[in-house]
């Protein structure tokens, strides 16, 4: 039985250290004492995956974010929830050396606390560097969902002394397993908690603190108002595991090195231009570490507050529909028909991909709006979508817009990066068009990019992001909705939806029902979806009197019927179609083809 | 001297070394002597000093430090193969007498100082002759590219004792490559061959080689000093006996000499990269004559010895940092052609042929691949099956589509007179018949497609525009398409929606290929390669079987007549279509597993395919073919004659014959046939039929009239209208005097329609009395007329 003997939070490398220096002494009776570790795990990482889910200890690692770059300590365990912006290739660094006769690691560290003596026995391993951003227009609720424990106090329940004594502890503690250290992270998580909740209920403490803490951690630490971003050194990973534009919760160990932070003020600098890292551009003052020891990656349920388990049952997810549909008719000034088309809008999402062909997906257009209507729904749906919904954005479509936005991601080759654009969303974002704005004007060769590139998102789903010498297509899942005055012709949408409001909305919402919303929508759109084979032949039969009667019908149309009429299912909770959703999604068309004429 | 100085050359890094010898995890250093295990690692310090003293075989055996590789047998191996090593290719032409491929290569620089003073070695040639060699190559690139440098100014120096250059071996062509993003630590120190793309270059870095120090007090010019693995040992006395001056020596720039040295980054090329990851890099260094090789956005194929480095936390402390940086030390850059798939076109270039002959490995395997399928029997169905797969049917406008896809030969006569090689081809049809799916699917495949609405296009502008309809608030993107597609395919959607001077823009695009654009007092003609892909919708929205096709799609037949293929896709109410379409949208909804499975090839082959075949075949018509081509040509200009018809009809016209060359001669492009046969004619002219008997067939007789493309009136119609001028003249003759009252139309066509049988209608009437009218017979006011 091997219990979290260490502490963990507070210093994960001594368990790291520890364990690694146990295994190699296991080992080494072998011929290759450590080359058996290369690129996998002498079992540190069961022992934090352990703790982090079995045994309550994510809750106790603080989330790094840019409030709180400060106020963490080097080298304890942290949480970053965050979009991979870019993936930096590989670094090869010392992962293990043999200081006298113990076999040491610099795994999960930027340096060895002991001296390398040299020339020594080492063995060259490599890691996998990425960028991370926080989600580019996450939303404020799926911050609140998994709250860190309150940083404050980290800092003032581990001095430093008290630090270093537990990291003796630690090491002492590795050599015998005992009950004994156990214990000792169990008292301590405890206080932790306790501190915790006192501090929360202080907010005036709290921002006391904040003033206070960034002058006691030296000048340049944290610098405010630079965008905040990580880098993220990952372990053991098969390639390509981490995509890009993927949103994934990194733990692992903060490390701020001051001594590597000092800028090297090399002679031949000019030669080694090109060897340079695409890390030194990343200060560590500005940009901190983080050597991940357990990732995942993050989907839309991940936000949601860990609520016991509802079973999604059909009569619980018709009665939330029902609530959601009232209030989205609410919000859009009554007009029943344009809140049905937003809710299929918003319950869509990719779900095949076939050559050109992008099935699942529903851009909705909303026509008959101009600025002043814009200001009051426009604003309304915004704000109803910032709480919905984990990532949405608003892009006001101006030709100054479209001439200046910087919306592709582009690969600059001299400083070795990815430079993100607009459209370097993470998979699942809503994207609302306001295209009110749009006058007539004459568009650069930019301007004509940008919406190459906008309409290329709306048909096919994907991003072409410029790699200078090529461009390389990049698949997204983003939900798109356009507001115009008349029918976009530049953003071509799946749905065109007359808005006919009668009222103006005025709502206020309760945060349980914003909640249940919140787990509907994520709950719906990740339902899985069966079909017997009678319904096919059904549906074909319908499709085809459908032509008979209508000639114009193509098979765009009736492709996105079927898609609407799927998403009708999945709103009611059924888990595969029935003509009753066909005849549905039929009358709503036949109520939208009204208003269109 | 020499051969220690060439050890020096490659052993030399760029920045001092750690002195902590490197070592990857898989063959982890052992500061002993020398042991057995093959798997030991190579010393950076590598071949010891003695090596040249090694070159002169028959003393005790010496090893590569930490290794079991002796020098000796290196040495001799090396040297039997540089001596014997024939190519298996020449032997067969030349006989066995002659000697070996690279002594004639040594021989060639000795003579011609061809080569840049460096030997290239095929490694696939090394392996050939003694894989145990190629294996050490690889494995201790270092050490034993050393013994090649020393075994070949030993040759040299044997042969030609003047010949005072080092001769670099370069190697190539390894029998394996790496991918770059697979690049590990256990490749470290070992040969590697990358492929990549340039990205960046660094300038030119001059590089100390020696050193030449003088004494400021007394003037005394030390000997020329090597700098060691980046370090230059000062002297710190003067050595001249008599000055014996401390700290006296400086270093003279201009007697040093010097190497240059840059450093170029190489990025993957896109098709090496997964799904949803981002290209990796690494940095290449590239001494002496490799400078320059490349430029930035060259794919090139580079064989070099991948190492790592530490990096110094600071330039005065020892410490080191725990992280290495990894470069390539490159041996030998091999250029790719830039991007050989893609279409540059064989208008410009003076002689397609040339490129031919530098058939490059780099798309070898690709172009093997291509050339496979293209010898598949069935290699046309399965290439219209593959254009476009989830748009069902219109299997034959699908054809006509390759056809524009792979093109005909464009021709330039000596006497400055060109015919394009681009196909045009106009699709007209009902709403809902995915003519629009079609023109995107089009649009993806084409190297450089635009696509555009005939609503927003201008043609020819070289702006965009943004407008708004006033009345409904839609926006529209206003774009100048056809000088953006040059080389590619114009697709234009809602051709009839076009305004009619954009439309007449067309025109000159469409058989000169080029645009002219007046501003600003020039006028500039600017090319516009481009085949035009159009698609329109009937003016009455639906196909109206009983007029013609002009009169359905009401463009001028001036332009209607510079189209290749005219399509009309006609949505007949077939439910047997209905049936399988809804199918085809269930299927791809829901992953029903009961679809079988066609075979196709997929988008990226399909383009690789296309632009292969249009860059590199130039199909000419044979004997047959184009007797063939005149046959049929003349049958079609007879049909018009057949017995059974009095009238003449103008069944073909000289651009028919035009498209159709240019229709075989792609169909025999989609088979990497250089020799257009006649089973292409063949294809050409039912190609054509199918399309003409859509488009041209007159409604009234049934049978291919090409005037009514030509004039938008058929033969027969003509005739009818001479008859109906004839009999209104006739009545009107009857009827009225010369000079007498007016006569009301109505009531005229009443009159007439009791004479004729034919049925009459008020504006054939009116069309009519407008002939007569020019004629000086009558004179019409408004409803009616009368006889003058």
């Amino acid at each position: 039985m091997v219990g979290p003997q260490y502490d963990l939070v507070g210093n994960p490398l001594g368990a790291v250290r520890a364990t690694f220096e146990r295994a190699a002494a296991a080992e080494s009776g072998g011929h290759e004492p450590v080359a058996a570790f290369r690129g996998k795990d002498w079992g540190v990482g069961e022992v934090f995956r352990s703790f982090l889910f079995e045994q309550g200890g994510l809750d106790m690692i603080p989330v790094l974010d840019e409030s709180n770059l400060g106020l963490i300590k080097p080298n304890t365990l942290v949480r970053f929830r965050g979009m991979v912006q870019d993936i930096l290739g590989n670094e090869f660094y010392v992962g293990a050396f043999k200081d006298g006769s113990t076999w040491r690691t610099n795994k999960f560290s930027d340096s060895s606390p002991f001296s390398m003596p040299h020339p020594c026995d080492s063995h060259l391993w490599e890691r996998h560097l990425f960028h991370c951003v926080p989600v580019p227009g996450q939303n404020h609720w799926t911050r609140e969902s998994s709250p860190g424990p309150d940083l404050r106090k980290m800092s003032s329940c581990l001095t430093s002394e008290q630090r270093e004594k537990r990291k003796r502890d630690a090491e002492n503690d590795a050599m015998d397993v005992s009950e004994n250290g156990s214990e000792e992270t169990s008292s301590s998580s405890k206080k932790a908690k306790d501190d915790g909740v006192q501090i929360s209920n202080s907010s005036l403490q709290m921002s006391m603190n904040e003033e206070h803490v960034p002058e006691m951690n030296g000048v340049d630490h944290h610098i405010p108002g630079s965008s905040f971003s990580c880098l993220v050194k990952v372990y053991d990973m098969p390639e390509s595991q981490v995509k890009l534009n993927d949103v994934s919760e990194f733990i692992g160990v903060y490390t701020f090195d001051p001594e590597l932070a000092a800028p090297s003020d090399n002679s031949d600098d000019i030669m080694f231009d090109l060897m340079e890292d695409v890390t030194a551009q990343l200060p560590p003052s500005k940009v901190p570490r983080l050597h991940c020891l357990v990732w995942r990656n993050l989907s839309a349920h991940d936000f949601l507050p860990r609520a016991p388990a509802v079973e999604p049952s059909p009569i619980l997810l018709k009665s939330i529909r029902q609530s959601l549909l009232s209030h989205l008719t609410l919000i859009l000034g009554k007009d029943e028909l344009a809140a049905q088309c937003l809710l299929l809008h918003l319950l869509s999402r990719l779900r095949n991909k076939v050559n050109v062909v992008t099935v699942g997906r529903l851009s909705l257009n909303f026509t008959g709006f101009n600025r002043e209507s814009v200001s009051i729904f426009g604003n309304q749906l915004n704000n109803l979508f910032q709480r919905l919904l984990p990532y949405s954005q608003t892009i006001p479509l101006s030709i100054e817009y479209l001439n200046t936005a910087t919306l592709q991601p582009r690969k600059d080759n001299r400083s070795g990066r990815l430079v993100t654009g607009v459209l370097q969303l993470p998979q699942g974002t809503h994207l609302t068009f306001d295209e009110t704005l749009l006058q007539s004007g004459s568009l650069t060769s930019k301007g004509v990019e940008n919406t190459m590139l906008l309409k290329n998102l709306m048909e096919s789903q994907k991003v072409e992001y410029d790699f200078e010498f090529y461009k390389l297509e990049m698949p997204t899942d983003v939900q798109l909705l356009t507001l115009s005055e008349g029918k976009s012709n530049i953003l071509p949408s799946d749905l065109v939806v007359p808005f006919r409001p009668s009222s103006v909305p005025a709502v206020n919402v309760s945060s349980e029902e914003l909640e249940s919303w919140r787990w509907y929508l994520t709950t719906v759109r990740s339902l899985p979806q069966s079909t017997e084979t009678e319904t096919y032949q059904m549906i074909q039969d319908e499709m085809v009197s459908a032509m008979r009667e209508d000639r114009s019908l193509g098979c765009s149309e009736l492709s996105r019927w079927l898609t609407m009429a799927q998403i009708t299912a999945a709103s009611f909770g059924e888990k595969s179609l029935s003509m009753e959703h066909w005849q549905m999604v039929k009358e709503l068309e036949r109520l939208r083809k009204e208003r269109l004429q | 001297m020499c051969a220690r100085r060439a050890l020096c050359r490659r052993r030399t890094p760029p920045r001092p070394n750690p002195p902590a010898p490197m070592s990857t995890d898989d063959v982890p250093l052992s500061s002993d002597a020398p042991d057995d295990d093959d798997d030991d690692t190579p010393m950076t310090d590598g071949v010891s000093g003695d090596g040249s003293a090694g070159a002169a075989a028959g003393a005790t055996p010496v090893y590569v430090w930490g290794t079991n590789i002796s020098v000796q047998d290196v040495n001799a191996a090396v040297l039997r193969f540089i001596r014997h090593f024939r190519d298996p290719r020449d032997a067969a032409r030349r006989g066995v007498m002659d000697e070996g491929k690279y002594m004639r290569a040594v021989h060639r620089i000795l003579e011609l100082e061809e080569g840049g003073g460096s030997l290239d070695v095929d490694a696939h040639d090394v392996f050939d002759h003694d894989p145990d060699l190629y294996g050490k190559m690889v494995r201790y690139p270092l050490e034993v590219l050393a013994i090649f440098d020393i075994v070949l100014m030993d040759l040299v120096a044997r042969i030609e004792p003047l010949f005072e250059k080092h001769i670099v071996t370069r190697i190539y062509n390894l029998k394996s490559s790496v991918c770059l993003r697979n690049l590990n630590p256990s490749d470290i120190e070992k040969m590697v061959s990358i492929k990549g793309m340039i990205i960046r270059c660094s300038s030119v870095i001059p590089e100390l080689k020696e050193a030449v120090f003088r004494c400021l007090v007394c003037g005394f010019y030390s000997e020329p000093i090597m700098v060691d693995r980046g370090r230059v040992t000062e002297p710190h006395i003067c050595l001249k006996e008599q000055c014996k001056a401390t700290n006296s020596m400086t270093l003279v720039h201009n007697r040093c000499r010097f190497a240059d040295k840059q450093i170029i980054k190489l990025q993957e090329t896109p098709d090496e990269i997964p799904e949803g990851g981002t290209p990796h890099t690494v940095s290449v260094l590239m001494h002496d004559k490799l400078v320059d090789a490349g430029k930035p956005g060259d794919r090139v194929e580079i064989t070099g010895i991948y190492r790592a480095m530490s990096i110094r936390v600071g330039p005065t402390q020892r410490t080191v940092k725990s992280i290495f940086k990894t470069y390539i030390d490159c041996l030998h850059i091999k250029k790719t052609d830039k991007s050989r798939l893609h279409v540059e076109d064989s208008m410009d270039t003076d002689n397609p042929n040339a490129n031919k002959t530098t058939e490059d490995d780099f798309l070898r395997d690709k172009v093997e691949k291509l050339k496979e399928l293209s010898k598949l029997p069935d290699i046309y169905d399965r290439l219209t099956r593959s254009l476009a797969p989830n748009i069902w049917e219109l299997d034959d406008v699908k054809r006509g589509l390759l056809c524009q896809l792979f093109g005909g030969n464009p021709l330039r006569l000596p006497s400055g007179a060109s015919f394009r090689g681009d196909i045009n081809i106009l699709l007209v049809g009902d709403p809902g018949t995915s003519k629009s799916q079609l023109l995107q699917y089009m649009h993806k495949l084409s190297p450089r497609g635009i696509y555009t609405s005939g609503r927003g296009s201008s043609a020819v502008g070289l702006t965009a525009y943004v407008t708004k309809d006033p009345e409904t608030g839609e926006t529209v993107l206003e774009s100048g398409a056809l000088v953006l597609s040059d080389k590619g395919v114009c697709c234009i959607d809602e051709f009839d929606k076009m305004s009619d001077n954009a439309r007449s823009m067309l025109h000159e695009v469409m058989e000169q290929q080029t645009v002219s654009i007046a501003k600003a007092g020039i006028i500039a003609s600017l090319n516009a390669r481009t085949s035009v892909l159009a698609c329109a919708n009937p003016t009455e929205s639906r196909y109206n079987p009983r007029l013609s096709v002009i009169d359905n799609i009401h463009l001028a037949p001036t332009l209607l007549s510079r189209f290749d293929l005219i399509y009309l896709i006609l949505d007949k109410a077939d439910e047997q279509t209905d049936r399988r379409l809804a199918k085809h949208i269930v299927s791809l909804h829901f992953e029903n597993p009961n679809i079988e499975e066609v075979e196709v090839l997929d988008l990226p082959t399909l383009v690789a395919y296309i632009s292969y075949a249009r860059k590199h075949i130039q199909p000419q018509l044979s004997d047959e073919a184009a007797e063939e081509l005149t046959r049929g040509y003349v049958e079609m200009r007879k049909r018009g004659n057949s017995p059974g018809s009095r009238k003449k009809v103008i069944t073909a016209t000289a651009r028919q014959i035009e498209s159709l060359i240019r229709l075989s001669e792609a169909l025999a492009r989609m088979r990497f046939s250089e020799v257009v046969e006649v089973r292409d004619v063949v294809e050409a002219f039912r190609l054509l039929e199918v399309a003409m008997q859509q488009s041209a067939t007159d409604h009234a007789t049934g049978t291919i009239d090409m005037d009514l493309i030509m004039t938008g009136i058929s033969a027969s119609e003509r005739q009818r209208r001479d008859n109906l001028v004839a009999a209104t003249r006739n009545l009107v003759m009857e009827k009225m005097q010369l000079g007498g009252p007016s006569m009301r139309m109505i009531e005229f066509l009443e009159e007439l329609r009791k004479q004729s049988s034919m049925e009459i209608h008020l504006h054939d009437l009116r069309s009519a009395l407008g002939t007569l009218m020019t004629e000086g017979a009558v004179v019409i006011h408004g409803d009616s007329f009368k006889r003058v």
